[in-house]
């Protein structure tokens, strides 16, 4: 029954002192949240953190939405500031071991790479891992617009950017993206041979 | 070559005039490039659309609530307590106070008491003040106050330090 209810009748309720409703809406966009979380902060823990912190700044201004936008427009939104400030407090924190962390970082991807060539992986497999490889914001662009349902618009609103920007920077993304994978793929290809 | 692909692109997402709509799809269905193009344009728009979404941890939305349920709790009672509450509590107490003046100057009979009642001695002296403020007394006094300085200066100091953090 809970499930049926629209995002703004949860929000009404969560308005009304319901925190059930809250938890329903947390529930809902749980996924969503945490994979754009992930585009920024490339580590699950990081990215539960930032996801939990929108959740919690969200529930904190919840009167401040007007329903002018969709609930999920305005709550990417506290999404990408949150991981952007996140990231910039990262950034600050260990800017000294930065180049050792990356170097960590791309010789676990290879090591992933090299130890999964004897699997048979799919080619949704390899797209996910392009997207990883993309930068925070060609990786943020293709899933908001594949899987948070947002217009050029919406995301516009979502990243600060006019709708126009956000149509040419799609259109890089996606071209990036399709060459990663092609490199990806034929280096799995020569590896094999 | 990227013209084509940008104008397929704005073909699948819908983003270009109705004009623009019929001539890209006329340039599909005649043109062997365009019709190629498209094709693997459209397996790679599929395939995008059906990247999964990660999941987080199983508890993270009661992770969440915890979270939001903790940071309630922690609240301020200021800021807990209704601010109607203290208004209308603090008008009480004015319109007690008032109450209460206007009952004693209402009672309050004016014409029986005279200046001529108040009598005060002729040898009267305020005591020496100046006695208070020297020796041990005064010192000790500035010491207290070069102490509590410091502390409050600390203090504050401490504070600064964790902000900056």
């Amino acid at each position: 029954m809970q499930s049926k209810l629209s995002d703004i009748d949860l929000i009404e309720q969560t308005l009304a002192g319901n925190q059930a409703a809250y938890a329903d809406l947390v529930k809902r966009h749980q996924r969503f949240v945490f994979t754009l979380a992930m585009r920024f902060t490339k580590t699950r823990e990081d990215a539960e953190e930032v996801a939990q912190d929108a959740f919690i700044k969200a529930y904190r201004n919840l009167q401040a939405f007007q329903g002018q936008s969709k609930f999920t427009t305005w709550l990417y939104s506290i999404v990408y500031t949150t991981a952007m400030t996140f990231l910039r407090k990262r950034r600050l924190d260990t800017s000294s071991i930065d180049d050792e962390n990356n170097f960590i970082q791309v010789e676990n991807q290879n090591a992933g790479f090299e130890n999964n060539l004897a699997e048979n992986k799919s080619r949704s497999f390899y797209l996910n891992q392009a997207i990883e490889q993309l930068s925070a914001d060609d990786a943020t662009i293709i899933t908001l617009f594949y899987k948070g349902e947002q217009s050029l618009e919406e995301i516009a609103i979502t990243l600060g950017i006019e709708p126009n920007n956000v149509k040419v920077k799609l259109f890089r993304a996606r071209q990036r993206l399709k060459e990663k994978l092609e490199r990806n793929l034929k280096h799995e290809v020569n590896e094999l041979i | 070559m990227n013209n084509i692909e940008e104008q397929l692109w704005n073909y699948l997402d819908g983003s270009c005039s109705p004009q623009e709509q019929e001539a890209i799809a006329h340039l599909i269905a005649t043109d062997k490039t365009y019709r190629q193009k498209y094709e693997e344009i459209q397996a790679f728009n599929q395939e995008l659309e059906a990247i999964e979404l990660d999941a987080p941890a199983m508890a993270f939305t009661y992770n969440v609530m915890e979270a939001i349920r903790t940071e309630e709790a922690s609240k301020p009672l200021k800021a807990a307590i209704d601010s109607r509450i203290i208004k209308a509590i603090a008008a009480f107490f004015i319109l007690s106070i008032i109450a209460l003046l206007g009952v004693a100057l209402a009672t309050t009979n004016w014409s029986s008491g005279t200046t001529e009642s108040v009598q005060i001695p002729v040898n009267f002296e305020l005591p020496a003040i100046k006695n208070y403020f020297s020796g041990p007394a005064l010192k000790g006094f500035l010491f207290f106050d070069v102490v509590l300085a410091l502390f409050l200066f600390d203090g504050y100091l401490r504070k600064r330090s964790v902000q900056s953090v």
